[in-house]
């Protein structure tokens, strides 16, 4: 068959074996993508998945923080600066997934000035980097940076999951004047609530100290398998609905990207992860109002500050009992909690984001970004 | 599509799984959740954690003996590429600090035309 196709070249010449491979090959290729619609080559990298893809500036960068700026896509922007904190173990372009399926572009579009703080994945010399580090040292100096590029005196914070954790604490314990307003998103804040979590630590599942003298950080195969174990059986799910849909490039494009994310957590530093687990899970400090960030305590009782909290009806990761009680924990007079349908993820990066949260996300920041 | 993709068994079965999914989590999460499940888990976890150090020491010395990479010398390669990422960051962000000082001054001018700042007069719509 080859040599029937590409022994003799149009201008006469003789193809090589390597040539004639290729060929062969690219024919193929088409073939399947022409004939079996789905079957195309399946993107696997980010570059591949068009994630991220908002145009951003990184503007600082310390140990595990990277702060981006992104670029703004109007005339006329709000005066205060958001600056969103993202989860130490999620990759942070769960929130600027794809074009219009991005929250970034979304706020951006609307009207506000947006900042980034993600994390990388921590490394060795990263394993005694703990809250205090986090929300303390690490989200002071964002913070501090977003007002020197912004040049306004004031910023709102938004934290997603554990960002939220960080973003409270920070609030709750450095009593920074700058922080104008602070909305968190399914931010875990009653351990008790963690009912499978709370009985691995309770009944010795997870013998922390030992796995981080062993590992030095947590890896994020670990980090999510713990995930995964709070729902077992989605990610079977998942493929199945994805098999159902295989003929819809569309659908495939986007199954891929959200399990790509999905599956790839970042490791958790060694000495975070031991604070979480005795701190936070055991102790449940900081709904005590116990929580110690360096010298200070973390006293949600200190926010003043508007507030909102934002919960996802079906979350299986912070569920409901997990987060309920923030709203009424911190001081704040102007404060809201919205619980809007959708799953942890779906909450802020679904096919229905753009209809429930990232609307009245826009309401209540314009309200308060003047 | 099809009625008779519709009634296609395999597809079906695919769906009930899907229907079914929330039940079976449900299920295996409790079973994970007992104390004594937990206490089995963390028993294997320390086995995990104790053949992970029995290889690692064992095996570092076949595979410096074969002249092949051990786990420590993969991560010590990891921290330097580290290294080097954080370098360019470094540099990226200095770079970046070093192009505004100079365009605002106006020793240099900035090779791409300059982004117009937006004013930060926006105020929320009338509902």
């Amino acid at each position: 068959m080859e040599s029937i196709i590409v022994a003799i070249n149009e201008d006469g010449r003789v193809s090589d074996d390597n040539e004639i491979r290729r060929v062969t090959a690219s024919l193929v290729d088409k073939a399947i993508a022409r004939n079996l619609p789905g079957l195309q080559q399946l993107p696997s990298t980010e570059a591949e998945l068009d994630v991220g893809t908002s145009a951003k500036e990184l503007i600082y960068t310390e140990d595990t923080a990277r702060l981006y700026h992104y670029d703004a896509l109007c005339d006329e922007i709000y005066r205060v600066p958001v600056l969103i904190v993202m989860s130490p173990v999620a990759r942070g372009y769960i929130l600027d997934l794809a074009k219009g399926q991005s929250l970034i572009e979304y706020l951006s579009l609307q009207g506000h000035d947006v900042f980034m703080l993600e994390w990388i994945e921590p490394r060795r010399r990263h394993a005694t980097l703990t809250f205090e580090d986090y929300a303390s040292r690490l989200l002071g100096n964002c913070v501090e940076k977003v007002l020197e590029c912004s040049g306004e005196p004031d910023v709102t914070l938004i934290g997603y999951c554990m960002g939220g954790m960080l973003a409270t604490m920070y609030t709750a314990s450095s009593e920074n004047p700058a922080i104008k307003n602070l909305a968190c998103f399914t931010t875990p804040f009653n351990a008790d609530g963690m009912a499978l979590y709370k009985t691995w630590v309770e009944a010795g599942a997870v013998d922390i100290d030992r796995l981080i003298d062993e590992l030095g950080n947590v890896p994020g195969d670990i980090v999510n398998q713990s995930i995964q174990a709070l729902r077992p059986m989605q990610k079977t799910a998942g493929r199945m609905t994805l098999l159902n849909n295989v003929e819809n490039d569309a659908f495939v494009k986007a199954h891929l990207r959200f399990d790509h994310w999905a599956t790839n957590q970042l490791a958790i530093p060694g000495a975070l992860a031991r604070e979480l687990f005795s701190e936070f899970l055991r102790k449940n400090k900081f709904f005590k109002n116990e929580y110690l960030i360096g010298d200070k305590i973390a006293d949600l009782r200190k926010i003043t500050v508007p507030f909102l909290h934002v919960a996802a009806e079906y979350d299986h990761i912070v569920p409901s009992a997990a987060s309920a009680g923030l709203v009424d924990a911190v001081s704040s007079e102007d404060k809201e909690e919205i619980v809007v349908k959708g799953g942890h993820v779906s909450l802020v990066a679904g096919g229905n984001a753009i209809y429930r949260l990232w609307p009245q996300l826009d309401k209540w920041l314009s309200a308060r970004g003047q | 599509m099809t009625t008779e993709d519709e009634l296609n068994p395999i597809r079906l079965w695919r769906e009930w799984i899907v229907q079914s999914e929330k039940m079976w989590s449900d299920s295996i999460t409790e079973v994970m959740g007992n104390p004594q499940v937990s206490g089995g888990m963390g028993r294997s976890m320390q086995e995990f954690l104790h053949m992970h150090k029995m290889f690692t020491e064992s095996f570092a010395q076949y595979l410096s003996g074969l002249n092949l990479p051990s786990r420590s010398d993969i991560l010590d390669l990891s921290d330097r590429i580290g290294q080097l990422e954080d370098a360019v960051a470094a540099v990226s962000v200095d770079l970046r600090e070093q192009r505004s000082l100079l365009a605002s001054t106006g020793v240099v001018s900035e090779t791409k035309p300059a982004k117009k700042k937006p004013s930060r007069t926006k105020k929320p719509q009338a509902d």
